[in-house]
């Protein structure tokens, strides 16, 4: 009897627990928490605090192909498994953060290190800073000033400011990239709505090539051998698949509903 | 031991909606809809800031606030201060002595005055709106149909037009008798961007509805983030199940 009694019990707060995503609001982030990632597969035990990577300085320089297919960082935070020893060696941070490459007139800072000065330690800081009180050297309302505006993610309109060539990111990195004859870049088209009187959608290539190459986004998240090939719906993009592996987190996101739902429905 | 299982289940969430349908009185007219924010404001030792939404929204859609200038749908969480306010955010974005009274000392008490019923001298001048029965005893979407106000969907930064997004869903009620719900998209459009209620409140498949039964609006989540305390409250039953009989 007993047995039952507690089932009974729990039936209903399970139930509620498998629906808890829906119902209430989330607090949305600030334009500068916008696609920040908290990376902390090792640092504990190696006595520092998670990494804190903000993705909109690194975008503002870098290519999101650059980092996420050059140097291999995977798309979820915390998949990578990025090592102290591996980024000494030069890979993931390390790539750049050698204390020897240049980005403008800035000599990038070297990252992680077995042998360490007191001093030295400030350094480890400025990435381990999760939950420490570290002034960055580059504040987001200044950084971002001169970018043109949008009303989501990090309020600021990344493709624009690319195409009036506000920044250029880079997108080769001498020895990590390797630079073959470009692809075509193949046409926008539209993707039909499976709700009635939605606005199509319009997919850019070109937008996205820009920053991704073809790479990042095929053959894994879309097949992209054939257009409707891959189906997905909007609840899946919502649960950070297809589209939504960027357009959740770091790109603008899926709540700027018209920015993808662009066509009119004739 | 099904039987009892059922009687078990049933027994419970009785107890479980009693503690639920239970309609605290509601307030005057003139004060459905204001808060008392008070994040910090007694620990900084300043009254609680009134906020009456029924004097806001003749000018600005629920959008403007909620989408546009960050404002929580849930009183106490958006991290409202003074600097971001003088900075030009949230309560600043038009309290800046151009669009709105400004923040100087001579204005303190006109929102740090800890008097949810605030301002309610000024009430009168929405005698010239439609009626209805429940909260503001106004119907505020036929006001902005009839263009008695024309309150505005955007501040600074412009949205993209709006997806005519119209179509009115039928929600079938989980009770017996108790006859279907509408959701007429039309309506909630002309206030609100689709971002402010999907995906986070509502998932946009319609068998969602399933599991937002009517002890989960009574708490608060899915339709009552907004219809309990600011939009028309649930009290009024026949505002979302039009042809019920017998009740209010």
């Amino acid at each position: 009897m007993k047995k039952w009694f507690v089932i009974a019990l729990l039936v209903p707060v399970l139930a509620s627990f498998a629906h808890a995503q829906t119902g209430t609001k989330k607090r949305r982030p600030l334009p500068y928490e916008y696609g920040g990632v908290v990376i902390g597969n090792y640092s504990a035990n190696a006595g520092f605090s998670p990494v804190q990577f903000d993705h909109w300085l690194h975008r503002a320089k870098y290519t999101c192909r650059l980092c996420h297919v050059d140097i291999g960082f995977a798309m979820k935070a915390n998949t990578t498994g990025i090592k102290a020893a591996d980024n000494m060696k030069g890979y993931y941070c390390g790539t750049c953060h050698n204390g020897k490459m240049v980005h403008g007139d800035r000599k990038i800072f070297e990252a992680c290190a077995t042998k360490y000065t007191r001093e030295d330690l400030k350094r480890c800081s400025r990435c381990h800073s999760k939950g420490e009180n570290i002034k960055r050297d580059y504040d987001f309302a200044t950084f971002t000033e001169r970018f043109p505006k949008e009303r989501f993610g990090n309020g600021v309109d990344w493709e624009k400011a690319e195409e009036r060539g506000l920044l250029k990111p880079v997108d080769f990195i001498e020895g990590v990239s390797i630079k073959r004859p470009a692809l075509a870049v193949q046409k926008d088209f539209t993707l039909t709505a499976k709700v009635e009187t939605m606005p199509e959608i319009i997919f850019s290539h070109k937008k996205h090539t820009v920053w991704n190459g073809c790479e990042l986004c095929h053959p894994e998240i879309f097949a992209g051998i054939k257009k409707g090939m891959t189906k997905y719906s909007m609840v899946e993009i919502f649960e950070g698949k297809y589209c939504g592996a960027c357009h959740m987190s770091v790109a603008f996101p899926t709540t700027d509903c018209q920015r993808c739902h662009s066509k009119p429905v004739r | 031991m099904p039987v009892f299982l059922c009687a078990l289940v049933l027994i419970l969430s009785v107890v479980a909606a009693e503690a639920n349908w239970y309609f605290p009185p509601p307030p005057p007219p003139e004060e459905f809809g204001n808060l008392l924010i008070d994040r910090t404001s007694t620990k900084n030792k300043v009254k609680p800031v009134t906020f009456s939404h029924w004097s806001h929204r003749r000018k600005h859609t629920c959008q403007v606030c909620h989408s546009e200038l960050d404002f929580a749908f849930k009183v106490n969480v958006s991290q409202i201060t003074e600097a971001e306010n003088l900075a030009g955010k949230y309560c600043g974005a038009c309290h800046d002595g151009k669009i709105a009274f400004d923040h100087g000392k001579a204005n303190c008490e006109k929102c740090h005055n800890g008097d949810r019923g605030y301002g309610k001298e000024k009430f009168p001048e929405l005698a010239n709106l439609p009626r209805t029965r429940s909260g503001n005893r106004i119907d505020w979407v036929r006001a902005m149909e009839e263009k008695t106000i024309a309150p505005a969907r955007f501040l600074k930064v412009k949205p993209t037009p709006g997806i005519a997004y119209e179509k009115t869903l039928l929600l079938e009620a989980e009770w017996e008798r108790v006859p279907p719900a509408i959701f007429p998209h039309k309506s909630h459009t002309a206030w609100l961007e689709c971002s402010n209620c999907h995906p986070e409140i509502f998932n946009i498949q319609k068998k969602t509805t399933k599991h937002f039964e009517m002890i989960k609006n009574l708490a608060g989540e899915f339709c009552g983030v907004c219809h309990l305390t600011v939009a028309f409250p649930m009290s009024d039953c026949r505002g979302c199940h039009p042809t019920m009989k017998g009740w209010q």
